[in-house]
């Protein structure tokens, strides 16, 4: 059987947990949890800013429990991490500096505007689901277990943000704002498929269904015909071989601890009571 | 924007009942925001999302709760415990009636006897 | 019976308000569509618009703190408590706009120092434990008049304090367990917590308002609130102080003391010129939360004007 034919014959769910995995791949599964459960997390975080002050209450309400399903699935995959490295979940996630953490470019900037949380809400949700729908196969147990329920959270996200983006996207001064976020978020947000280190091991056991690069390709494939249709420009190309790749840089970085300085300003603040007396019970 | 009505069903089985209301701009918010406002802690298993502008609403007591009378449509209408007793005694005396010709026959044939 | 009296539509309109309180003095409920006096609708709608407002503002001092919420399961239960007390704002504001203002014009009101909110959302907060005495105290304290009124007079604004108690006993539950959690951990963590207390002791023991007499107080005479400003405050000691002191906290105030013989709580007299100017808008955060929400408000007026289909924003337009 040759290489390539591993990733599509692997059968689902054969790793039960930690136990079954040699170093290695371990520290790469660690990587992958980290990225995943940061991107969540960091995401939840900008998006609570918007708790009080959201363009209407009831759109409010709405977007704060989005943000803070973000945050519950941070956790969860934290603790999948706790299991692997003995780390608690908190500790994870407050005792790190801005350098140690994973999330992608696009999750280090600040929210913007409202449109452009929109627009940023469209792109990481768009992406989230194509990650979760190779990831729901993941021959690691646990975490397919899991993924397979935030899944069906992220699903009425991004219903939610679908209805955003057109509603904007319908008005001509929505769409000016609309398309200048989009512009502006592209390059940040491929970064959430920059390929991670160890990526080939995860793939070879497994973990991670297909490379990071073939799911850009699946992200952009499913976009095209929604941009189409909103005639909304698609930074992407279709080869020959009837892939798409991008055409323009992505900022890439995020995944190795480099983020945007409104990161670091973000992180002061949300480490800031942790800070005050480390290791208490808060 | 328009007000919409919101109805809950807590429980299976249960009727549906009214929850509150909100407002959104378009049908597809109103169902967003009506899981949020009265199903955010997991406390319905179904809603109804109702434009209010849709809902008629009648309560001239003329109407609902006519001036004459109209007690024979409720079970209150129908005062029966006289008649009921009034009916028992009938049954009773007949009953008796009835022991008492027997008992009278029986003295005959024994008479006979 | 119970609504018969607000349709009867031939009486004369001296008769008709006559009928009207009778029916409220006999514990009777009025609905949005009913008939109601206007000065009964003004009044019901001021005393809502004030709660909602509350509501509205109580989102800021606390809000500042979600992004600083020291573990997950504290940024999770901080964040679904401001968002309940934004949910609480929009019901509240959606009671009083069946009463015939719009939120739009409420809100400029609120903004334009117009209309009012209580005084403990004029106040800053300084540390975390700020944010577990306002979820545990400020809340518990509100809870008190919130249970009375489910039972208004006025039915739309009585069901909503049903949902609204419901969700504020998680609020007391979280803020309790922050402030156990503080009183029991470090020397630090406990002084904060102390200190907190010592600032927020008179803002709580103004909130329940004057001590107006009953007889003259019109939301009490029309059943608009159920029980008087004094004795809900009287409830509140009566519940709190001994929970407050058990786990080790000082309440600093030297009167304070049930009095056996009265049968009631003797404390310091607040400082009512204090509540009079707070509530004035003359409070220490009181400009700056208002300017707050004015530029947040500024901020999205674009996409309530644009794709919320509510006309010009409200205040850009200013």
């Amino acid at each position: 059987m040759g290489e390539g034919a591993v990733t599509a014959t692997i059968p689902t769910a054969t790793l039960a947990g930690p136990e079954d995995l040699d170093g290695a791949t371990r520290a790469a599964l660690a990587e992958l949890l980290l990225a995943l459960a940061d991107d969540e997390f960091v995401l939840g975080f900008w998006d609570s800013e918007w708790t009080g002050i959201g363009p209407a209450l009831e759109e409010d309400v709405a977007y704060s429990s989005i943000a803070q399903d973000e945050i519950g699935h941070a956790r969860a995959l934290y603790e999948l991490l706790a299991a692997l490295t003995g780390r608690k979940a908190d500790d994870l996630a407050y005792d790190r500096g801005p350098e140690g953490f994973r999330q992608a470019r696009l999750l280090g900037l600040d929210r913007g505007d409202w449109a452009q949380s929109i627009a940023r809400r469209y792109l990481y949700d768009t992406a989230d689901a194509t990650r979760l729908a190779a990831l729901a196969g993941s021959s690691y147990a646990p975490l397919a277990g899991l993924l397979g329920k935030v899944r069906r959270e992220e699903a009425y996200h991004l219903l939610h943000f679908d209805g955003w983006i057109r509603r904007l996207n319908d008005d001509d001064r929505g769409r000016a704002r609309l398309t200048a976020a989009l512009d502006a978020l592209w390059p940040a947000a491929l970064d959430l498929f920059t390929p991670l280190a160890g990526e080939d091991l995860l793939v070879r056991a497994g973990i991670l269904p297909r490379p990071f690069a073939a799911l850009r390709g699946e992200w952009l494939a499913a976009l095209a015909p929604i941009f189409a249709e909103l005639d909304l420009p698609l930074p992407a190309r279709r080869g020959d071989d009837g892939a798409y790749t991008p055409t323009v840089a992505p900022l890439t970085g995020g995944r190795d601890g480099n983020h945007d300085p409104a990161f670091r300003r973000l992180h002061d603040e949300m480490t800031m009571v942790y800070r005050e007396e480390p290791g208490a019970n808060w | 924007m328009q007000v919409y009505e919101i109805f809950k069903q807590e429980r299976e089985g249960e009727a549906m009942k009214h929850a509150g209301n909100l407002r959104a701009p378009d049908d597809a918010l109103a169902l967003h925001y009506a899981k949020e406002f009265y199903s955010r802690r997991g406390e319905s298993i179904r809603l109804w999302v109702v434009p209010r502008a849709t809902i008629a609403e009648i309560t001239d007591p003329d109407l609902l709760k006519p001036p004459l009378d109209r007690s024979y449509r409720v079970p209150a209408g129908y005062k029966i415990n006289e008649k009921l007793d009034e009916a028992r005694r009938r049954v009773r005396a007949a009953a008796e009636a009835r022991a008492g010709a027997r008992r009278e026959a029986a003295g005959t044939v024994t008479g006979d006897r | 019976m119970a609504t018969e009296v607000l349709h009867q539509t031939d009486q004369g309109e001296a008769e008709r308000r006559a009928a009207f309180f009778a029916h409220i003095a006999a514990g009777g409920k009025v609905e949005a569509t009913d008939w109601m006096p206007d000065d009964y609708r003004r009044q019901v709608l001021k005393f809502v618009e004030m709660h909602a407002n509350s509501e509205l503002m109580g989102v800021l001092p606390e809000r500042e703190w979600i992004l600083r919420a020291p573990t997950l399961k504290r940024k999770l239960a901080l964040t679904a408590k401001v968002q309940d007390e934004v949910g609480h704002a929009q019901l509240l504001y959606r009671v009083a706009e069946d009463l015939g203002k719009s939120r739009e014009e409420m809100w400029r009101d609120l903004l334009a120092g117009k209309t009012k909110f209580h005084n403990v959302f004029h106040y800053p907060t300084e540390t975390w434990g700020d944010v577990g005495i306002i979820a545990w105290l400020i809340d518990a304290a509100a809870i008190v008049a919130q249970q009375a009124l489910r039972g208004s007079s006025y039915g739309p604004y009585a069901r909503t304090m049903q949902k609204i108690c419901w969700e504020e006993s998680v609020h007391i539950m979280h803020g309790r367990d922050i402030v156990l959690t503080l009183v029991n951990g470090t020397p630090k963590q406990r002084a904060m917590v102390q200190d907190a207390l010592d600032r927020w002791w008179a803002p709580i023991m103004q909130m329940h308002g004057f001590r107006t007499p009953p007889e003259k107080d019109k939301d009490l005479a029309w059943r608009i609130k159920a029980k008087s400003n004094e004795e809900l405050r009287q409830e509140f000691l009566a519940i709190y102080v001994p929970r407050i002191l058990e786990i080790g906290l000082t309440i600093p105030d030297p009167e304070l003391r049930y009095d056996e013989e009265a049968k009631r709580w003797r404390y310091t007299e607040p400082d009512w010129d204090e509540l009079t100017r707070v509530v004035t808008g003359h409070g220490p955060k009181s400009a700056e939360r208002l300017q707050f929400r004015q530029i947040h408000y500024a901020d999205t007026a674009w996409v309530r004007d644009v794709i919320l289909g509510e006309g010009p924003g409200a205040l850009a337009a200013d």
